[in-house]
C-alpha cells in the first residue's frame, strides 16, 4: 500500500511536468509561421495563452499539494497503524498473552505491553486483541494464525519458501558493582538469544529458542549454550492446543516472559530465579488453553528433578555476590532440574497451572508442580519434589502493583542428609519465598518511557531440613581457593530491597539501573546498571 | 463439531494422565548387583607369586610384600625397616630410601597423570611419576636402594631361577618373551599391576566399618558420626576437600582422595638418612652413594637436600613411555606431592610422604596447629596456649634436628624461598595472620571424634559379626572415654 501510494503520486507528478513542457514547446512552435500579424496582436495572443498556460500550471500545482498532503496523510496513518503492530507484538512478547499456558493479556504496566499504559485499551478481557496470537518468544499456547505474527518486523516470516519462518531474539548485558567490595565489580554479555520458529500449517507451529549465557561458551570460558526451548504445538480446538517437546513451565511472571523488557531490575528477582529457578524448563507433553470467562489453564506431563548429584560437599561458598547467587546455581531446583540434557526420566512430574483475566487490569493465578525425584545417594524409597506458587497483578492506572509466593518441598530426604553430616549444604526439606512489587508510569515521551519501581522480597533457599542442619563454617572463612580471599560464609535467605527505573528508549530496549540492598548478606548491596532487548 | 474438539482433548487429557500414571509407577531404584568375586587371570597369579618373591631381590630378602606389608594396608613396617620412617633395601638390605612407602590398597583407582592449569592429579608413585601400576611396579627391581637389581637381564636372570614364579609367568605370558629382558620385565610389571587390581578382596574390598555405615548395615557410634562431620565440615576439618568422603568420577565408593596434589608444608623428618647434612648410611656410616641429583634447590637454601615432589629430585624412567613430564621447571609445584587415600589410615603410620608423624592423631593436631602454634620461629603471632587458645604446643613445631631444637624456618622441609608454594588459603590452615585471628578450627575432643572416624575406615568389618573388627591399636585408646 505503502509503496504503491507513492509510485502513483510521482508518476502523476511526472505527467504533469511532461505536459507542462509540451504546452510550453508547442506554443513556441506555433508562433513563427504567424509572423505576419501584427506584433501586438501576436503578443497579446502569446499572452492569453500564457495565461492559460499559468493557468494551468496553477490548477496542476494546486493538484499536486493536494495529493502531496493526502500523501502525508496517508504516510501519518501508515505510521500509527505500524506503532499500533509493534505494541501490539511487544504486547504478545511481553505478557503472557495467549502464552505457553494460554493465559490471556497480561495486566503489565511496562510499556512493551499495551494493556495498562494510560489511554491503551486494556486487554485483560480479551486474551490480548491488541496481540497477535501467537506470542513470539517463551510462550505461544496458540497455534499460529492468519494474523500478523511477532517478529515479523522488521525479521518475521520472508518471502517464499522461507514464508513460514519466523526469527526473533532478546538479550541483556550489565555492570554490577558490589558497593561494599568493589573487587567483585562485574560486567557481562549475560544473554544473547535467538529464536527460531516454523509454521507447518495454520494449527501447527514449531518454536525454539537457543541461548548464549555470558558472551563465550567454550570449556575454558564460563559461558553456556544452551537450547532454551523447542517445542511443537498443535491446536486441537479453538480452546485447546497441544504441546510437545522442551517448553517453559508456567510458573509465576517471569518463568515464561523473561525478556529484560518485562521485568523492572537489572537482575530477575530472587524469587522467581532461586524459588522458581527461572528460566526452568522441563521436557514432556502439556496441553492448555483458556475458558469464555477468562481462565485460562495449562497442565503437562514433564521431565523432573534429579537429586543425585547434589554437591553436598562445597569447600568454599557456593557464591560470594548476589550475582553469583542467581548464576551458580546454589538453590534447590536451580541445584537439580535437568534442561533435558540426557535427564534421568525414569519419574515424571505433573504440573498444572491456572490463570484468571476476567477483570481488566488484573491477573491472578497460580500452579502446581510435583512429580518423584531421581534420589540422592543414600536414599530408601523415594523423593517428591513439589512446587507451587500463586500470584496477583494489579494495574490501575499508572500503577503497577503485584506479588508472588513460591514454596518447594522435596521429601524423605534425611537419609541422604544423614549420610553427609558435617555438610555445609544438605539438601532442604522445604523453601519459599515471596515478593511484593510496585512501579508506577511516571513519564512518557513519544516512545520514551521512564518507570521506577520498588521491590521487597524474601528468600530462603533451606526453611526446614530433616536429618541434619547445615554445618555453615562461623567466622574468617577462605571464600574462594584464591590465597588471602577470606570472608563470612553467607547466609541462604535473605530479605532484600530493590528500587530503581526502567528507562525504554522503545518498546524494545531498555535501560535500566537500580540498588540493591540485603539484610543479611550485606556484602551483596550493589548496584546494576544495565540494557536489555527484545525484537 | 464442537463437542468432537472436545472429545479430543479430553482424549488427550487422558494421554497425559495416563502417561503421568505410568510415570509414577515407573519402579524402584536397585542397588548395583554386587560383582562376584572372580578367579584372579594367569596374569594376576603370577602378579601375586612376583609379588612375594624375594629371590627377585639383590639381597634376597626383599620382595614388594617386604615393604607392602598386607595386615598394615600394603605400607611399610617400622619394625621391618628398624625405626626409620622409610624402608630399607639394596644388596645387603641396609640402604635406606628416601620416601615412606606408600599404601598399594586402592592404588588401582588412581587415573593417569595430568596437569590442567597448573593443578595437577593422578599417576603413580607419591610425585606421580609413573605412568601406570605397571610402570610403578617395575621400578622397585631395579632401584639400588631397593630390590638392587642391577639391570632387567638381572631381574630376568633371577625370575628363570625361580621355578615357581616362573612357571607362572610362562603359564600367563608364555616362554617366548624371556630372551628379551626388558619385555620380560615390562610383562612383570603388567602381572603385578593385574594382581593388585584383580584381587579386590586384598586390594579394593571397601569392607570397613564406614562401608557399612553407607550401605546401612551398621550405625556409627555418635562419636564417629560427629567425627564424619568434622571431616566434611568445610569450617572444621575441611579433611573431605582433598579426601572426598563421597564417590567422585573414579569409583562408585568413596575414596578419600581426589588424586589431587597438594603442598601442606609438612615438617622435616630429621630421622631420614638423606635428609642430614652428609648424608651417610646409618648402619655403615658410608655415604650414600644413590643421592639424586637436587634440582630446583636455591644456592641460598637452609640444608643440603630437599625432596620436593612432583618437581624433583626423583625423575621419570625414560623407558615409561606415558609418564608425567619432568616439571623441575615448575617452581610452584615444589613441594607437591599427591594426596593418599585415608582408607586404612589407621594402619598406615608414619604418615606423610617422609613420615614425620609416627600416630594418626599427631597427623591431625598437625593440620590443626600448623600455622597456630607457640613456637615463634614458625609464627609471629601465636595463640597462647589454655582454654580457648592453643591446647598444642607440641606438635606443628619445626625442629632443626632430632632432638627437638626449634627451627627458625617454617615448612622447613621446603627452601624459605618456596615457602609461598604452601598451601595456605584453605580450612584447616587458617594462618592468623591472614584469617583475622581465628583459632584453631578443632577443639581437642573434636579432634578425639575425627580421628575416631578415621578409624572406620579400616577394611575387614563384618555388619553380622562387629565384635571380630580388629580396631587398629591406635584407635582404641581414644575410643575409650
Amino acid at each position: 500500500m505503502h509503496f504503491t501510494n507513492k509510485k502513483s503520486l510521482a508518476t502523476r507528478s511526472a505527467a504533469v511536468l511532461a505536459a507542462c513542457a509540451l504546452g510550453a514547446a508547442t506554443v513556441a512552435h506555433a508562433a513563427e509561421p504567424k509572423s505576419k500579424k501584427t506584433e501586438e496582436q501576436q503578443i497579446k495572443a502569446l499572452q492569453e495563452q500564457l495565461l492559460a498556460v499559468e493557468m494551468q500550471l496553477k490548477k496542476l500545482a494546486d493538484q499536486n499539494q493536494a495529493l502531496m498532503q493526502h500523501q502525508e496523510q496517508i504516510e501519518q496513518q501508515l505510521q500509527q497503524q505500524q506503532l499500533a503492530l509493534q505494541k501490539a507484538q511487544a504486547a504478545a512478547a511481553a505478557a503472557p498473552v495467549q502464552s505457553a499456558s494460554a493465559l490471556p493479556g497480561n495486566a503489565s504496566a511496562l510499556p512493551g505491553n499495551t494493556s495498562a499504559l494510560p489511554g491503551q485499551p486494556s486487554s485483560a478481557s480479551g486474551a490480548g486483541q491488541a496481540a497477535p496470537p501467537t506470542a513470539n518468544t517463551s510462550g505461544t499456547g496458540m497455534p499460529a494464525s492468519a494474523n500478523p505474527l511477532p517478529g515479523a518486523q522488521p525479521g518475521g516470516f520472508g518471502a517464499g519458501a522461507l514464508d513460514n519462518v519466523r526469527l526473533w531474539g532478546y538479550g541483556e548485558l550489565y555492570y554490577s558493582r558490589q558497593s561494599r567490595d568493589t573487587s567483585r565489580t562485574t560486567a557481562d554479555l549475560a544473554r544473547a538469544v535467538f529464536g527460531i520458529g516454523y509454521r507447518f500449517d495454520s494449527k501447527t507451529e514449531f518454536n525454539s529458542e537457543y541461548e548464549v549465557e555470558h558472551a563465550v561458551a567454550s570449556s575454558e570460558d564460563p559461558g553456556e549454550f544452551e537450547v532454551e526451548q523447542f517445542y511443537v504445538d498443535r491446536q486441537l480446538t479453538d480452546r485447546a492446543t497441544l504441546r510437545a517437546g522442551l517448553f517453559l513451565l508456567p510458573f509465576g511472571f517471569i518463568n515464561e516472559h523473561h525478556e529484560p523488557t518485562n521485568f523492572y531490575g537489572m537482575q530477575r528477582n530472587f524469587v522467581e530465579t532461586l524459588i522458581i529457578p527461572s528460566t526452568w524448563r522441563e521436557g514432556g507433553l502439556s496441553v492448555h488453553g483458556d475458558t469464555d470467562f477468562g481462565i485460562a489453564w495449562s497442565a503437562g506431563v514433564t521431565t523432573g528433578v534429579n537429586l543425585a548429584n547434589w554437591d553436598f560437599a562445597p569447600e568454599f561458598p557456593q557464591y560470594t555476590t548476589a550475582l553469583e547467587l542467581a548464576n551458580n546455581g546454589p538453590a534447590p531446583l536451580q541445584a537439580t532440574h535437568q534442561e533435558l540434557a540426557l535427564a534421568s526420566a525414569r519419574h515424571l512430574s505433573q504440573y498444572v497451572a491456572l490463570n484468571y483475566f476476567g477483570l481488566p487490569g488484573l491477573d491472578v493465578g497460580g500452579a502446581v508442580f510435583t512429580g518423584k525425584a531421581e534420589q540422592a545417594p543414600g536414599t530408601v524409597g523415594d523423593s517428591r519434589v513439589t512446587l507451587w506458587e500463586g500470584h496477583a497483578r494489579w494495574t490501575p492506572g499508572k500503577f503497577d502493583l503485584s506479588a508472588l509466593y513460591a514454596h518447594g518441598a522435596i521429601s524423605n530426604v534425611a537419609d541422604a542428609n544423614l549420610a553427609n553430616p558435617g555438610s555445609p549444604n544438605p539438601i532442604p526439606s522445604a523453601f519459599y519465598g515471596y515478593f511484593v512489587q510496585a512501579a508506577y508510569a511516571a513519564w512518557e515521551y513519544g516512545d520514551y518511557r521512564l518507570n521506577p519501581f520498588v521491590r521487597w522480597e524474601y528468600y530462603d533457599m533451606g526453611s526446614e531440613y530433616s536429618g541434619t542442619v547445615p554445618q555453615i563454617p562461623t567466622g574468617t572463612v577462605p571464600l574462594t581457593d584464591s590465597p588471602g580471599d577470606f570472608g563470612t560464609w553467607p547466609s541462604n535467605r535473605d530479605r532484600v530491597w530493590t528500587t530503581g527505573v526502567n528507562f525504554y528508549v522503545t518498546p524494545h530496549v531498555v535501560f535500566k539501573a537500580d540498588y540493591q540492598w540485603f539484610d543479611l548478606n550485606k556484602a551483596f548491596n550493589r548496584f546494576d546498571l544495565g540494557l536489555g532487548l527484545n525484537f | 463439531m464442537v463437542s468432537n474438539n472436545k472429545t479430543r482433548v479430553y482424549a488427550w487429557s487422558l494421554l497425559v494422565v495416563a502417561a503421568a500414571t505410568l510415570s509414577a509407577c515407573g519402579g524402584s531404584s536397585e542397588s548395583p548387583p554386587i560383582p562376584a568375586v572372580q578367579a584372579l587371570s594367569a596374569a594376576a597369579v603370577a602378579g601375586e607369586a612376583l609379588f612375594n618373591d624375594k629371590s627377585l631381590s639383590a639381597s634376597g630378602q626383599q620382595s614388594c610384600a617386604t615393604c607392602h606389608v598386607k595386615a598394615r594396608a600394603f605400607t611399610g613396617d617400622p619394625a621391618v625397616d628398624k625405626g626409620l620412617p622409610v624402608p630399607l633395601g639394596g644388596v645387603n638390605m641396609d640402604e635406606p630410601g628416601f620416601r615412606n612407602a606408600p599404601s598399594l590398597m586402592y592404588a588401582a583407582f588412581t587415573p593417569p597423570f595430568s596437569i590442567d592449569d597448573g593443578a595437577a592429579s593422578g599417576g603413580f608413585f607419591r610425585d606421580g611419576r609413573a605412568s601406570s601400576l605397571a610402570a610403578q611396579a617395575v621400578q622397585p627391581f631395579v632401584t639400588p636402594f631397593e630390590m638392587a637389581n642391577q639391570d632387567a637381564a638381572e631381574v630376568v636372570s633371577r625370575l628363570q631361577s625361580s621355578p615357581d614364579t616362573l612357571r607362572k609367568y610362562i603359564a600367563a605370558f608364555g616362554g617366548g618373551t624371556l630372551g628379551d629382558a626388558n619385555a620380560t620385565l615390562t610383562n612383570m610389571g603388567a602381572a603385578i599391576a593385574a594382581y593388585e587390581t584383580e584381587d579386590v578382596e586384598e586390594f579394593e574390598p571397601f569392607s570397613s566399618k564406614f562401608d557399612a555405615y553407607v550401605d546401612g548395615k551398621v550405625k556409627l557410634t555418635d562419636r564417629e558420626v560427629n567425627g564424619l562431620a568434622l571431616f566434611n565440615n568445610p569450617g572444621k576439618g575441611n579433611c573431605t576437600a582433598c579426601h572426598p568422603s563421597v564417590h567422585q568420577e573414579f569409583s562408585s565408593h568413596a575414596l578419600f582422595t581426589d588424586f589431587s596434589f597438594d603442598n601442606i608444608g609438612i615438617p622435616r623428618n630429621w630421622n631420614i638418612p638423606a635428609n642430614a647434612a652428609d648424608p651417610v648410611n646409618p648402619f655403615t656410616g658410608v655415604s650414600l652413594k644413590y643421592m639424586p641429583a637436587q634440582t630446583n634447590v636455591p644456592a641460598d637454601a637452609e640444608y643440603t637436600f630437599y625432596d620436593m615432589g612432583i618437581c624433583g629430585p626423583l625423575v621419570s624412567d625414560p623407558q615409561d613411555g606415558g609418564a608425567r613430564p619432568d616439571l623441575a621447571r615448575l617452581i610452584p609445584s615444589c613441594g607437591q606431592f599427591k594426596v593418599p587415600t585415608l582408607r586404612n589410615v589407621a594402619l598406615t603410620a608414619p604418615y606423610f610422604h617422609n613420615g614425620v608423624f609416627p600416630e594418626i592423631h599427631k597427623a591431625v593436631e598437625w593440620y590443626i596447629t600448623r600455622d597456630i602454634n607457640n613456637n615463634t620461629g614458625n609464627n609471629p603471632t601465636p595463640v597462647p596456649a589454655g582454654p580457648g587458645g592453643n591446647p598444642y604446643q607440641a606438635v606443628g613445631t619445626f625442629f632443626t634436628a632430632t632432638d627437638g631444637t626449634p627451627d627458625l624456618y617454617q615448612y622447613n622441609d621446603l627452601p624459605v624461598a618456596y615457602d609461598a608454594n604452601v598451601n595456605a588459603g584453605e580450612v584447616p590452615y587458617t594462618a592468623p595472620a591472614i584469617a583475622g585471628g581465628n583459632g584453631p578450627t578443632m577443639t581437642a575432643q573434636e579432634i578425639d571424634d575425627l580421628v575416631l572416624f578415621l578409624c572406620t575406615l579400616t577394611d575387614g568389618f563384618d555388619p553380622n559379626n562387629p565384635s571380630a573388627y580388629n580396631v587398629p591399636a591406635q584407635c582404641q585408646p581414644i575410643a575409650s572415654p
